[in-house]
């Protein structure tokens, strides 16, 4: 039985990071979330852009990632950040409060001075970081983990090493009762076949064909090809020609497990196993959603290299050649161009992933960590009001 | 008529920069954290970054490139420094290809340079170059030389009714001293579209200015093709706080309807596209080429932009009702006349360089807005 040592939450959640975050609910707070945030050493800042006057579509979709993110088992205390009476943050702290997150929101208004506000933010924030020093890791066992598959700078190679590596690994952690959540739709059009055939039942497979042939129908909507945008530049030159050869690489990483779920951006698996959340390519909008639907680490393949990170969760950088990993070293943490080299099987680097994701729940310190790679952004859905 | 003047930047092309920034802008928001990394190391450097620039199609990748095309091209800016990852959508090849030669640009890449420590190396080395040969000195410059944003954000009718004559005076004198204002159209002003149809001119202005009095001109998800829109119809009281709202924009005969990004012909009055996202606002008035705004609200607001110096105006009331210490003028019961000679003298002090109070405390950003979801 494979253990690793983490946070363990008053609603019963085990966290593999313990965070005090300020996150702001509206756009306008983006500069006092930096501010508020460096009044207290070691507190994350977690900044989105949104917000404000959004149709409904945006608002629900900000409010449940808002939630998920603040009451992340990876996060020990959270301050809200709010403008005015009814804000947002009043209504995230309250759901999250009743279930005995720490949260408290801090609210702008036109009755307190912003130096008050200042020091009120500045006071919690020292009292939540004394507090969560005082948290001890305790064992836990891996079918508690949450993991999110992800990938960004795709090249030809990532669905030969990197993808199938992941999948050998999403395989075995599932095997041990854990979950794996493969994401990004876009990267699906063209493979969804296969992993339709790959669900658990057939309205599984229904529900998975049903996001895809939406995504598609978007796409056409906007009048142009999905194909100008994806493969992207970088993917080209990397070698990769067509979207479904990028996409019969990217769903690699869900492994042969049968497809137990399909969950909307940022929703919380309600069954463990292999899952798909429906999230766009865009890599940080996905890897924000990744999180905010529970995921404790994400892995992520790279074949041109990309630094970013998550500002919640650990994001392991696995590298799909050798000339990436020599290149890029700062930002990746595991070299599957072993794989080309004849070094490793698929199998052995899947292995070595699951070894890694388990140094990394215990405390060790990914490559976006160490960089301070703290990206995040909601996926937008329609245009401000 | 009294002529005013302030202190600027000129630039080759003939525009002026309120500010002298060396601007620090990254392609996609997975260079964000190297682009504000090269910032945070130069003095005189600002960090313009975003969330947007992969994954985006047609018109809202479109705005995304031409707002970014549209601030490096900002006279505020001495000199615009591109930092990209590579494998974006949003290649720096092609904004370095639209930006107008007229000012020192150069473009890095994380993934090109080998990793995020050389792209910091190599962005600060040219970042420092510049910053040596930034000079401090302005000169004295016509108002025609000053292209004012104004925007209003979350304002009441108790406050509209305060402060539009002495806002209104103020964009007409503008006006007449040969200014271009930018005003933003939010969504609580579109009803007033018919009425301000009336004060243009032009024929084609006219019909786009009566359309927004009848249409939702934003897109929602699902229904993303942009010859589709949501019949609107707007209620009577909505028309009348559209109608007060519209007299902040004075008497001055509009000469166009700006699509984001897109500058003005000639001075005088414009409108534009704005949100109530006060931050995706003012970077599309940096984008359209304005070097300061003014932004109206009943409380203040907690940020400006990063690049624009945003001066703020609010009604004074009893119960001090606002974010006073970031407020730059209250609007009193004294003479209008004499006040909107008090905001424009204001204006011209913050564009000839005193910090506006957004910009005393360090509160600025940059977001650009969305047309369309992300794939």
């Amino acid at each position: 039985m494979k253990t690793f040592k983490g946070y363990r939450r008053a609603n019963g959640n085990i966290g593999v990071r313990n965070h005090v975050i300020v996150i702001n609910t509206a756009g306008e707070l983006s500069s006092f979330t930096k501010k508020i945030a460096q009044l207290v050493p070691g507190v994350i800042p977690v900044i989105q852009q949104g917000g404000e006057s959004q149709y409904e579509e945006d608002l629900k979709q900000t409010v449940r990632t808002l939630i998920g993110t603040a009451g992340h088992p990876n996060v020990s205390a959270a301050l809200l950040l709010g403008i005015g009476e009814n804000s947002i943050a009043n209504e995230v702290k309250e759901y999250l409060q009743e279930q005995n997150h720490h949260v408290e929101a801090l609210h702008f208004n036109k009755s307190t001075s912003i130096a008050t506000l200042l020091k009120e933010g500045k006071d919690w924030l020292e009292k939540a970081v004394k507090k969560s020093k005082a948290e001890k890791r305790v064992t836990a066992d891996v079918s508690e983990l949450i993991v999110g598959l992800n990938c960004g700078g795709s090249d030809a190679w990532s669905g030969i090493t990197a993808n199938p590596a992941i999948g050998s690994f999403s395989d075995a952690i599932v095997n041990d009762g854990g979950t794996s959540v493969l994401a990004e739709t876009t990267e699906a059009i063209g493979a969804e076949h296969i992993l339709a055939n790959q669900a658990i039942n057939a309205e599984v497979g229904q529900e998975f064909l049903k996001i895809v042939n939406d995504y598609e129908a978007r796409i056409r909507e906007t009048g142009e090809d999905i194909r100008s945008a994806n493969p992207s530049p970088g993917n080209m030159t990397g070698g990769l020609t067509t979207l479904e050869e990028k996409s019969l690489g990217c769903i690699k990483k869900g492994g042969s497990s049968p497809l137990r779920e399909v969950i909307g951006y940022a929703e919380s698996p309600t069954e463990k196993g292999f899952i798909f959340m429906d999230t766009p390519g865009y890599d940080v909008e996905s890897v924000s959603g990744l999180t905010a639907g529970g995921a404790q680490i994400v892995l992520f393949s790279t074949g041109k290299g990309s630094p970013t990170g998550s500002p919640i969760a650990p994001v392991i950088k696995i590298g799909t050649n050798p000339q990436v990993y020599k290149m890029m070293q700062e930002h990746i943490d595991v070299d599957a161009g072993k794989i080309i080299e004849g070094l490793n099987t698929i199998d052995e680097i899947g292995e070595e992933i699951y070894q890694k994701l388990i140094e990394t729940a215990d405390g060790s310190i990914t490559a976006s960590e160490k960089h301070k790679n703290q990206e995040f952004a909601i996926w937008r859905l329609a245009e401000t009001i | 008529m009294e002529k005013y003047y302030f202190e600027g930047y000129l630039r080759k092309e003939g525009t002026a920069g309120t500010r002298n920034y060396i601007g620090v802008v990254c392609s996609v928001i997975c260079s964000s954290v190297i682009a504000n990394d090269i910032s945070s190391k130069v003095p005189g450097t600002v960090p313009i970054i975003h969330s947007n620039g992969c994954a985006q199609l047609g018109d809202d990748f479109q705005v995304t490139k031409d707002m970014l095309v549209g601030v490096a091209s900002n006279p505020n800016l001495y000199s615009a420094l591109l930092v990209g990852l590579g494998c974006e959508t949003n290649q720096i090849s092609g904004l370095l290809d639209s930006i107008p030669k007229t000012k020192p640009v150069e473009g890095i890449g994380i993934q090109q340079l080998g990793g995020g420590e050389n792209t910091l190396q190599k962005g600060v080395h040219i970042a420092e170059r510049w910053a040596k040969e930034l000079s401090d000195k302005r000169e004295r410059l016509p108002l025609s030389n000053l292209t004012v944003g104004v925007v209003s954000v979350d304002i009441d009718e108790e406050s509209l009714e305060k402060v539009h004559p002495v806002v209104g005076k103020v964009i007409d004198s503008l006006v007449a001293h040969d200014a271009t204002v930018i005003m933003g159209i939010t969504d609580t002003l579109a009803p007033a579209g018919p009425l301000l149809s009336e004060r243009s001119e032009k024929k084609e202005v006219r019909a786009e200015l009566s359309n927004l009095g009848e249409e939702s001109y934003r897109k929602r998800w699902k229904e993303t093709n942009s010859k589709v829109h949501a019949a609107r119809n707007f209620s009577k009281e909505e028309k009348d706080l559209a109608a007060l709202e519209a007299k902040l924009a004075g008497t001055s005969t509009i000469k166009g309807l700006l699509a984001y990004s897109e500058n003005a012909e000639e001075c005088g009055l414009y409108l534009t596209k704005a949100s109530s996202n006060l931050v995706e606002t003012l970077s599309n008035m940096i984008s359209c080429g304005c070097n300061i705004a003014l932004v109206v609200s009943s409380r203040g607001t907690l940020t400006g932009s990063i690049a624009l110096p945003s001066m703020t105006l609010t009604p004074k009331s009893a119960d001090g009702g606002a974010f006073e210490e970031l407020v730059d003028y209250m609007v009193t019961e004294e003479d209008a006349d004499i006040q909107s000679r008090n905001v424009i003298e204001e204006l011209i002090k913050i564009s000839s360089g005193k910090k506006t109070a957004l910009e005393e405390y360090g509160l600025g950003e940059f977001s650009i807005p969305h047309v369309g979801t992300t794939f």
